[in-house]
């Protein structure tokens, strides 16, 4: 039987929980000789939904998409960093539109295996589990999905990589 | 970050005593200083005077959603106050709004503060919530609305 997990994404959303994942998921990939792509998703489509809900003008819409890139384009340096640092090749990707659907798509297009995510919030109330974009993917998606908890161990183990 | 992680009674305040724009985003702001979630009030007040500048943030619905980028927070915070007889905010429709939500950012938690304006603009299309949080009479009470199954 070849490896079932050939091709790994890990959604990166710069919250500590999401680097922990990408930090996992290298150990994975390195483990299983696995492709690694670490995905960030800007999402426009909340953008979009502030705007027309009035809550931002315009102007604001633009300076805060501005600042999201950014915050893409520091995150994906930060987890290919990490990966460079330990011999593991990483491919990225930042996308735009809304953040399950994108990920649903990524893992599509990018024809992956698994997905890692980052522990989640604890669920508080109805509503969280419709907001959660994470929690939204890891149900939509048709592959597995792991989602990294105890970011002690995962350091461990990345530090042993 | 969901909402509710957000907040506690310490910035929930109903009903608020103010009945000017100007004194609403003060008592607020005011709340958010003795609750220690912010440092200069007058740094955090000129951010959020001066995005209503460019456009008041009381949208329908009663709602009004004052908020800016501000350095004087170290983390994204949030108070809500509450005006049960409505209050002139310069809203979009004409109309008083009763329940506020106002926020405050560091500039480098774009991502976070996004979610959570958000959620907000999901929570203002539920005219039933709405409508329940702007009859809430006591912080307690505001919680247990966004804890509420």
């Amino acid at each position: 039987m070849k490896n079932p997990v050939q091709r790994i994404l890990v959604y990166i959303d710069g919250s500590e929980n999401s680097i922990t994942a990408a930090q996992y998921a290298m150990c994975l990939s390195k483990a299983m000789a696995a492709d690694l792509t670490a995905l960030y998703v800007v999402n426009t489509k909340a953008l979009n939904d502030l705007v027309r809900t009035r809550i931002f003008l315009q102007a604001e819409e633009e300076e805060y998409r501005m600042d999201l890139e950014s915050d893409a384009d520091r995150y994906l340096k930060h987890v290919t960093d990490l990966a460079a640092a330990k011999g593991i090749r990483i491919y990225t990707e930042k996308r735009t539109g809304s953040v399950h659907g994108e990920i649903r798509k990524a893992m599509e297009d990018t024809d992956a295996d698994l997905l890692v995510i980052g522990a989640i919030a604890k669920i508080r109330s109805r509503r969280d589990e419709f907001f959660d974009e994470t929690e939204r993917a890891m149900r939509m998606v048709d592959k597995p999905v792991l989602m990294v908890k105890n970011e002690k161990r995962v350091l461990e183990l990345y530090d042993l990589l | 970050m969901p909402l509710i992680d957000l907040i506690d009674e310490d910035v929930i305040k109903t009903p608020l005593t103010s009945r000017l724009k100007y004194d609403v985003i003060m008592e607020l702001l005011d709340v958010l200083k003795q609750a220690g979630k912010i440092g200069d009030i007058d740094q955090a007040a000129k951010a959020v005077f001066a995005r209503e500048e460019l456009g008041s943030t009381g949208l329908e619905g009663g709602i009004a959603v004052p908020h800016a980028k501000t350095t004087t927070v170290r983390d994204l915070t949030i108070a809500i106050g509450i005006a049960p007889e409505g209050i002139d905010f310069d809203a979009l429709d004409g109309k008083i709004s009763k329940l506020f939500f106002l926020m405050l950012a560091p500039p480098d938690q774009t991502g976070p503060h996004i979610e959570a304006l958000s959620e907000i603009a999901k929570i203002t299309q539920s005219s039933d919530f709405v409508e329940r949080l702007q009859h809430a009479e006591s912080p307690d009470e505001v919680l247990n609305l966004f804890r509420a199954p």
